[in-house]
């Protein structure tokens, strides 16, 4: 069984963990985000060919208070950065922690989920500003599932071919 | 030859110069390959013979297969202790020993067979004994206090009873062994043993290396400095930190400060063996299956070794048990024997009937009947040896028919004055002794009323009451003056008193049934002529007959006599004297 371990990387409250609730194997309570500010939790991926196991590093979301511990994302395969697609300063934060673990891990694959796609007529996003980012984007919804799945599975993808 | 001979004589230099001048002549010019080869052997010929030797000792294989057999020996036995030679070594003997057992397994089968037998000789006396320490350790267990409160404490937790004991007896055991990369935090290998609760290791990996970076990024820890130990009650977490690997033991119990020396040997031994894998790992971590037994290596598990004096309690618990159990029945044997007794003698006791016994609340129990005049059943404890607190009695009131109490009854129903004795017999009440008429009367009514009593045979008593009338009545002698049928002074009272007897004497036979005669005899003294002294007895003797006259009914019949002097009470001539005979006396007797 092929493992790797991804991380989760956003702001504070863009929804990252209600993102993958619903489609991970959980066993640690959330209560361990605001604490240690991680939580494990585990997402297999069938890749056709082969099975993956994610295991997935939630890190607590950057906020004034508790600032991204980078020591937690040595080792990653890839990274999913995640921003709120109503909030134009969530990206920002998406991108500045795109930077910073980019000097941990190196250039490792790396997907940005604009969440809220639900949302979308309340965007504050430019469309054409995320066309020139140097990274996959997709439009993910925690509220309706949207592209969860998918976002995993070309994640996974990426990594196995790397 | 003397010039040649003077040579050195005249300087060092010249002649040098002269004999290469003359060699540079002699290779040049003198064409002489016999002096040339004379001069090679000359110079060199021994060297070239040795070169000689030395290459055709290497181009003779059968020489040098001579020469390496001859070193060879004494290479492995030098260096028998490096291990490059075992790892050299080794990968080639394996094979040569499977080839050889695929081939024909008969020459390795016949090698090893002597080894054999005591092998498993051997095997088979470790089993046995292992077998028999399971069944002494069963044994004592399945017998001690312990394991009887080990019991108890699986029945209210429920828990099996192997794990309670394996609990109580547990010093420690290690439950799981987690490898895991050091990087990334994934899991490389995880063993466990025993009822471990395995929650899913991938995560509890990955959980285990954010709290390590936690610990140590919270804390300033630099790079050598890790997260080492974690306790959480009976749980203990032991870390080991390689430079690619971390070794994490779970274990239940303390385990000693040498299973620290267990882990970090345990995680050499893999970064040596898997070197090139961790270097290597990025995310398929089947490379590490090998590593298992090395993992399993670290699973520990150390019970108490059960202590000697454990048989020795068991038989002083044994003992002090059988000595409480025949303390306890001799106690009861003589509590039962004293009951027993208790029981019999309630039982023969009239006036009480025991109806049941037994044992109510941990004391004895007796219920039953009992007469109000019948002994208090509590005055027959103390003969048998109980007391009051050890026995809880229920009495119903009832009149018994047993002679004694209906006798006992009589008695406090009629009350008997003194001098009367009652007796039952066949249900026959009767009295004897002087008793008064009226008591007599009312007994002779009440008595039939008596439970147990059913007739009433007063006539002993009225006989007695009849004589002691008589006896009272004769016993009265009025006295009178001399020569006069006059009661002396004071004598009045005894005449009254004797009509009070009379009359009492008249009811006494009207009540038995009979008749009397009564006879009134008068005295005088013997002075005077009987001629007198009759006529003067006579006289005297009317006079009491009167006085009893008043009170005489049908049942007597009176008699009056005069005998003068010929009855004296003394024969005196002193005045006293003769005043005692001057006299009336009375006899009663029956009449048929």
């Amino acid at each position: 069984m092929i493992q790797k371990k991804i991380c989760m990387l956003g702001g504070f409250g863009v929804g990252k963990t209600s993102l993958v609730s619903r489609f991970v194997h959980s066993i640690f309570s959330d209560t361990y985000l605001t604490t240690i500010g991680v939580k494990i939790d585990k997402k297999t991926v069938d890749l056709g060919r082969e099975r993956v196991d994610l295991i997935l590093w939630d890190i607590h979301g950057e906020d004034d208070f508790q600032k991204v511990r980078m020591s937690y994302l040595r080792g990653s395969s890839g990274y999913l950065l995640v921003a709120d697609g109503t909030r134009r300063a969530s990206l920002d934060v998406a991108l500045e922690l795109h930077e910073q673990a980019r000097l941990t891990v190196g250039h490792v694959p790396a997907i940005l989920a604009i969440n809220k796609a639900d949302l979308a007529s309340t965007w504050d996003i430019d469309p054409v500003a995320l066309q020139a980012l140097d990274l996959p984007v997709v439009r993910t919804s925690a509220k309706t599932g949207s592209e969860v799945e998918e976002t995993f599975a070309s994640l996974a993808r990426a990594m196995n071919v790397t | 030859m003397a010039e040649t001979r003077s040579g050195p004589d005249r300087g060092g230099a010249a002649p040098a110069v002269l004999t290469s001048d003359r060699a540079a002549d002699g290779w040049r010019g003198v064409d002489d390959d016999d002096a040339l080869a004379e001069l090679r052997t000359l110079l060199i010929g021994q060297e070239r013979d040795q070169l000689a030797s030395i290459l055709e000792r290497l181009d003779d294989p059968a020489a040098r297969r001579r020469e390496v057999a001859d070193v060879l020996p004494h290479v492995l036995l030098e260096h028998a202790a490096d291990p490059r030679f075992m790892h050299a070594l080794t990968p080639p003997i394996e094979r040569a020993i499977t080839a050889s057992v695929r081939r024909n397994p008969a020459p390795l089968a016949d090698a090893l067979f002597p080894v054999m037998g005591p092998a498993i000789r051997k095997a088979v006396a470790a089993a046995l004994s292992g077998m028999v320490e399971t069944l002494n350790r069963a044994l004592e267990q399945s017998l001690s206090w312990r394991s009887i409160a080990w019991r108890l404490e699986a029945l209210r937790t429920g828990k099996s009873f192997a794990e309670v004991m394996l609990l109580h007896t547990l010093v420690y055991r290690v439950e799981q062994v987690f490898l895991i990369d050091r990087t990334s935090g994934l899991l490389l290998q995880h063993v466990t043993q025993g009822p471990a609760e395995v929650s899913d290791a991938d995560m509890v990996s990955g959980m285990l290396t954010a709290i390590r970076d936690f610990v140590k990024d919270s804390f300033r820890g630099t790079d050598n400095d890790s997260l080492e130990a974690v306790k959480v009650g009976e749980l203990s977490l032991w870390i080991e930190q390689g430079p690619r690997a971390v070794l994490a033991a779970v274990m239940r119990g303390s385990a000693p400060r040498a299973f620290r020396t267990t882990l970090q040997t345990a995680l050499e031994r893999i970064h040596l063996e898997f070197a090139d894998e961790l270097a290597r790992f990025r995310d398929d971590a089947s490379v590490f299956e090998g590593a298992r037994p090395t993992l399993e290596s670290c699973l520990h598990t150390e019970l108490q070794t059960p202590a000697a004096k454990g048989h020795r309690t068991l038989w002083i618990a044994l003992g002090v048990g059988a000595l409480a159990f025949a303390v306890w029945a001799g106690l009861a044997l003589r509590e039962r024997s004293r009951w027993n007794s208790y029981l019999e003698a309630l039982r023969s006791e009239p006036g009480i009937v025991v109806v049941s016994s037994g044992r109510r609340n941990g004391r004895h129990a007796v219920s039953g009947l009992r007469d109000p005049l019948a002994r208090d059943p509590a005055s027959l404890l103390s003969a048998s040896g109980l007391g009051p607190a050890d026995v809880d009695a229920t009495w119903e009131p009832f009149y018994a028919a047993s002679p004694a109490l209906a006798l006992a009854r009589a008695r406090q129903v009629l009350q008997p004055p003194d001098g009367v004795a009652l007796a039952l017999n066949h249900g026959v009440l009767s009295a004897s002794g002087a008793a008064p008429l009226s008591w007599l009367e009312s007994a002779s009514r009440l008595a039939a009323l008596i439970p147990g009593v059913s007739a009433f045979d007063g006539s002993t008593a009225a006989e007695a009451a009849v004589r002691a009338a008589i006896a009272r009545l004769e016993g009265l002698t009025p006295l009178f003056v001399k020569g006069q049928a006059t009661l002396a002074p004071g004598q009045d009272d005894v005449l009254r008193e004797l009509v009070v007897r009379a009359a009492e004497m008249q009811r006494t036979a009207a009540a038995v049934g009979r008749r009397f005669r009564v006879e009134v005899i008068g005295h005088t003294d013997a002075d005077g002529v009987p001629e007198s002294n009759l006529p003067l007895s006579r006289a005297r003797a009317a006079l009491v007959h009167a006085a009893l006259q008043r009170v005489a009914g049908d049942r007597f019949e009176i008699l009056e006599l005069g005998v003068g002097s010929n009855d004296p009470v003394v024969q005196s001539d002193s005045e006293t004297d003769k005043q005692r005979n001057r006299r009336v006396t009375v006899r009663v007797t029956q009449v048929p």
